[in-house]
């Protein structure tokens, strides 16, 4: 790890006005991920602007038009554990609750999970060529690429997948990330806060250099929600989720009227499913429609020889969260 | 003169496992060294032997107050690192160290400019500095230009035609067949008259040894001009090597080893290796303490792996279930070099009247594997037991039948029994496998397993001496330079003293790990326990002889008339005094003397007997499989703490599911670097997904030594793939041929069993 200096603003303002004077800075809150990419000089910052003692982002809060805001230094314990979070928002506790391990949740924040780079192993390794890191392609689609972690979609030019399990339900929640900069604060529609790997960026994110995530916004909802959420993995904890999903839908007492369907670790950025919920809305919720709506969501999949279980994993998981969402109504 | 005993040896522990198993009670007459105590019998009576003692260091451990080598840190303390190749094969055309040497706070730079790489993690150069930050700024500012050659990583790629050598001298990279004893009676021909034959191949993956304590020292030359060296070491005596001494430039008489705990070795750390060596040279170069410890992904590329199999199995027996012939044919790797491979000795447990097993190394352009506990054992087993639950299924014949059956051993026959009973086979094993109801399906399975160690007489060229000094105040210390390796070594020895001096285990003062103590064995081949328990004892029993000596004295009779009953001395008439009392006798000198180990005699039990069984849920939507319980049974011979006993039992299962379930080195095979070189992509098991693990100890007087003890660490993991395989099996209907079972592999399976 190359040395750095470390800068501890007390509040978001300060973080993005840091940010707007510092050259080679970057953000840190939990240090979970930004941590071990420095130590494989991935990532060689001069400057840290920590999150530490910023004053609030460590809070859960309900505001006044019923909404959820979430500061970014909120740690996935704090989510799995706050009432407010449980109560208001039971898949995002539950996924938060099953992330890592106890003392990882303890220190891994909700904006350094936005904000993670891919696990991918060839990009974890600067030895390795790799399109994220300035390659001309993708090591894992070449032939001899080991591919039990790749994408099944939106994987042309490159194969890694993101690694959130927060983020499909903060994309089924419609959440909105609070970010910030020295101008003032901004909300990025989630869909719109995510970007798609290309030659040289390393980030998932539209982040541009100087902006923070200060926190994520939940909107009110004032009808009936149905919210399920669920992920497959290999280990019951400290593994990544080979595919997560998260669920939201609105029914008329019987048929479904509005869907929201997301999908972790199948893409490199969270993915957004409109077949899915496209086949949902009209019926009733059950695991024929959910059936469905799993097979018109990967007939579009594109994987690759080693990830082709995912597809079937894919399904599974959309028919595990609408059962969840189902049951916890 | 040595004397001729007769006892009883077989099974002492275990009501029910004695009931209805015949022929494991003998009567063995050995020839008793002088100086050995008198072997311990069937119907000994024990304080401390067999029952559960805690560790004498679990509150260090627990509170972290126990010093490993990372957490010696001399005022003064300097770091060194490496720079190593990514490349499977490449030339290391030059290594421009200049601007690493010219960093402030850099003390020493190698480089090794002429080397070729021949696989990921070969050094090309090495830095020492005053900080760790430096030692980073220094590691990353070395800049290496390779000519990347073409260089398979993987064993089915360099066994291919034409495939690039590893080896310039050889034509090809695949070595043998051996096959020595391991062909008999005519094997082609069994198979083909067979009535029942069935065949197939298994494959298991490269599974890295992951100590959680990295390789590496710390070397303190000190002004005297000796040395001493903090290492994770499994074997004390033998770390301080020629070329180590050398570089450290102090003579190995005067280089202190200590290694007080471990954090794992599991086979990979015997000796001092390169990364030792050059961390003994910047000690002296820089005349300053030196800690070298391996990254963890130098610990994945280099530290130690057990090799990858390919295993081509045929197996064919009667229609009532008796084996006739066994055929295997294997391949793996060993890494760059030509020996290894997949080499299994599953053909020792069950009679096999036609054998063949043509065993294959094959080099790849990949770091050397290592011993790893139970050295060819679990991926022998695994594809043994899994031909086995085929031919059974095929035959009609229920698996557990088959197996005892062939399997003459008598203590396995008791444990088969027992394993059956403690898991449930009758109820919960299905005859039809894969006919468990519903998207989680439920199976059964069980495998065998055995070891052969009894432990040795010797460290290297040396006794194996332990020695007890002893106070006028009645305190004990026991010294030896062996380590425990995590497995209780210490608290084993503080029992066995205590036992033979009638004190309590935990008033023992046991000072191991150190090489200022007399030499002590490697913790290797399950034979450490084996080989120090019989000097432990002989120790003891030098003890209580000198005590005996001074209160003879004192009472005015003869030696031969004092009898010990615990920790009472007693005299031909009713003289008696407690050991603390005899202690006293001895003055300010105290007592320091010396037991040795002496040869194994010629015992009844050679060979350890194990066996486990396994209940698993599978999820058969997304090919999840959960262990929900695991019954171990194993005998170690004579058991001396039963708590670190199932203790290793536990470790030992959890290594195997991990193995079975998680671990496997993935390597790109065009650019030949693992790529999930850090805990979170190489899965290990943790604790969430232990099962119930029920332990069940035969204990059993082997006759091999005074203690009859014989070796658990490596047996314990032999069994385990192979009956997690075989309860998956019973559960989904087919076969996963090959370990790690992925979700993707079972996923795989179960789509072949529906076409």
């Amino acid at each position: 790890m190359k040395a750095f200096r470390f800068v501890r603003p007390s509040n978001g303002r300060e973080a993005a006005d840091l940010l707007a004077s510092t050259k080679n800075a970057l953000v840190h809150a939990g240090g979970v991920d930004l941590l071990d990419r420095m130590k494989e000089r991935v990532d060689e910052p001069d400057v840290l602007v920590s999150l530490c003692d910023a004053k609030g982002l460590d809070q859960i809060r309900v505001e006044e038009d019923g909404g959820i805001w979430i500061g970014a230094r909120v740690t996935l314990a704090q989510l799995a554990d706050e009432a407010t979070c449980r109560r208001f928002l039971p898949t995002l506790s539950e996924a938060a609750g099953l992330a890592a391990s106890p003392q990882l949740r303890h220190r891994a924040t909700v904006g350094g999970n936005l904000a993670q780079h891919t696990r991918c192993g060839y990009y974890r390794h600067a030895s390795f060529p790799c399109l994220k890191r300035g390659g001309d392609s993708c090591p894992v689609r070449a032939e001899g690429g080991v591919q039990d972690t790749a994408g099944i979609f939106g994987n042309r030019d490159c194969a890694s997948a993101h690694p959130s399990s927060l983020a499909p339900v903060f994309g089924s929640l419609d959440a909105e990330i609070v970010v910030r900069d020295a101008k003032g604060e901004r909300l990025v529609p989630f869909a719109g806060f995510w970007a798609n790997p290309a030659k040289g960026r390393a980030s998932d994110t539209r982040l541009r250099p100087g902006e923070v995530i200060e926190g994520v916004r939940i909107p009110p909802r004032d009808t009936k929600q149905f919210v399920g959420y669920a992920e497959i993995r290999q280990k019951k904890a400290f593994d990544w989720a080979l595919v997560s999903c998260a669920v939201r839908y609105e029914t008329d007492g019987e048929k479904v009227t509005s869907a929201s369907v997301w999908f972790g670790s199948l893409a490199p950025v969270p993915m957004r499913s409109v077949a899915a919920e496209e086949a949902l809305v009209g019926t009733v919720c059950s695991d024929k429609s959910a059936a469905e709506a799993g097979a018109r969501t990967m007939a579009s999949a594109t994987p690759l020889a080693g990830s082709k279980y995912k597809v079937a994993l894919g399904k599974v998981a959309l028919k595990r969260a609408l059962a969840a969402a189902r049951e916890r109504a | 003169m040595p004397r001729r005993v007769t006892y009883e040896v077989g099974l002492i522990g275990h009501e029910e496992a004695k009931q209805g198993v015949e022929g494991t009670e003998q009567s063995l007459t050995v020839e008793v060294e002088d100086g050995d105590a008198t072997p311990w019998a069937r119907d000994t009576k024990f304080a401390y032997v067999g029952t559960d003692v805690t560790r004498l260091d679990g509150a260090v451990k627990a509170t972290g107050a126990a010093k490993y080598t990372y957490d010696i840190q001399p005022q003064g303390l300097c770091f060194a690192g490496l720079v190593y190749a990514p490349h499977a094969h490449a030339d290391v055309v030059s290594v421009d160290v200049a601007a690493a040497k010219a960093l402030p706070g850099v003390l020493a730079v190698r480089s090794f400019a002429a080397a070729t790489a021949t696989y990921p993690g070969k050094i090309v150069a090495a830095v020492c500095a005053e900080s760790e930050t430096v030692l980073s700024d220094a590691l990353a500012a070395v800049r290496v230009v390779y000519a990347v050659k073409p260089g398979p990583a993987v064993t089915e790629d360099a066994m291919r035609a034409g495939a690039p050598v590893v080896d310039p001298r050889r034509q090809t990279n695949v070595s043998g067949p051996r096959r020595g004893p391991t062909m008999r009676g005519k094997p082609d021909d069994a198979l083909a008259a067979a009535d029942v034959a069935v065949s197939a191949t298994y494959r298991t993956p490269v599974q890295t040894h992951s100590c959680l304590e990295p390789h590496g020292c710390m070397c303190h030359v000190h002004e005297d001009g000796t040395a001493t060296v903090w290492a994770s070491t499994q074997a004390t005596a033998f770390f301080a090597n020629g070329r180590f001494t050398r570089a450290l430039g102090v003579p190995r008489n005067k280089v202190r080893v200590i290694t007080h705990h471990m954090g794992g070795g599991f086979g990979s750390k015997f000796s001092a290796d390169e990364w030792d060596v050059l961390c003994a040279e910047f000690a002296q170069e820089t005349k300053r303490p030196v800690r070298m410890l391996l990254d963890r992904r130098m610990e994945h590329l280099v530290g130690g792996n057990r090799p990858d199999s390919i295993q081509e199995m045929a197996l064919a027996g009667t229609k009532d279930g008796i084996f006739q012939v066994l055929k295997g044919q294997t391949w793996g790797t060993s890494g760059n070099s030509s020996g290894g491979g997949a080499g299994a000795a599953n053909f020792m447990v069950y009679d096999l009247p036609n054998l063949s097993m043509t065993q294959h190394g094959v080099a790849t352009f990949s770091a050397k594997g290592r011993a790893f506990r139970a050295p060819r054992h679990p991926q022998g087993f695994f594809a043994l037991e899994s031909i086995i639950d085929a031919y059974a299924y095929k035959a009609g014949i229920d698996a557990l039948a088959v197996r005892m059956k062939n399997d003459k051993h008598p203590i396995r026959q008791a444990q088969w029994r027992i394993g059956a009973e403690r898991i449930g086979w009758t109820k919960h094993r299905h005859a039809v496998p894969g006919s468990d109801k519903g998207t989680i399906k439920r199976g059964t399975g069980c495998a065998a397993g055995r070891w052969a160690q009894a432990g040795r007489h010797m460290v290297g060229r040396s006794p194996l001496v332990f020695e007890f000094v002893v106070d006028k105040d009645g305190g004990v210390a026991v010294q030896n330079a062996v380590q425990d390796i995590g497995t209780g070594t210490r608290t084993l020895i503080a029992v066995l003293a205590a036992e033979e001096l009638g004190l309590k285990p935990h008033d023992i003062d046991v000072r191991i790990g150190d090489t200022r103590y007399p030499p002590g064995p490697g913790s290797g081949g399950s034979t450490t326990a084996p080989s120090i328990g019989a000097a432990v004892r002989n120790g003891a029993l030098r003890v209580k002889e000198s005590l005996g000596g001074l209160l003879a004295l004192q009472w005015g009779v003869d030696e031969a008339q004092l009898t010990w009953k615990g920790a009472v001395c007693h005299g031909p008439g009713d003289e008696k005094a407690t050991f603390a009392k005899a202690c006293a006798l001895l003055g300010e000198d105290g007592l320091r003397v010396r037991g040795s180990r002496r040869r194994n005699f010629d015992a009844a039990y050679r060979e350890t007997a194990g066996c486990q069984f396994a209940r698993v849920a599978v999820d058969t939507e997304t090919g999840v499989i959960e262990v929900e319980k695991v019954v171990a049974v194993h005998d170690c011979g004579v058991i001396v703490d039963s708590l670190t006993a199932r203790s290793q039992v536990n470790g030992g299962v959890i290594q195997g599911i991990s193995y079975a379930l998680f671990e496997e080195k993935r390597t790109d095979r065009s650019l030949g670097d693992m790529v999930n070189p850090t805990f979170d992509t190489y899965r290990i098991m943790g604790i969430e997904d232990c099962p119930e693990i029920d332990v069940v100890l035969t204990s059993v007087v082997s006759g091999y030594s005074n203690t009859g003890m014989m070796g658990l660490g490596e047996p314990a993991t032999v069994p385990t793939a192979g009956a997690v395989a075989n309860a998956v099996y019973n559960a989904i209907g087919v076969q996963v041929t090959e370990l790690p079972m992925t979700p993707a592999r079972v996923l795989e399976a179960l789509e072949r069993r529906q076409k």
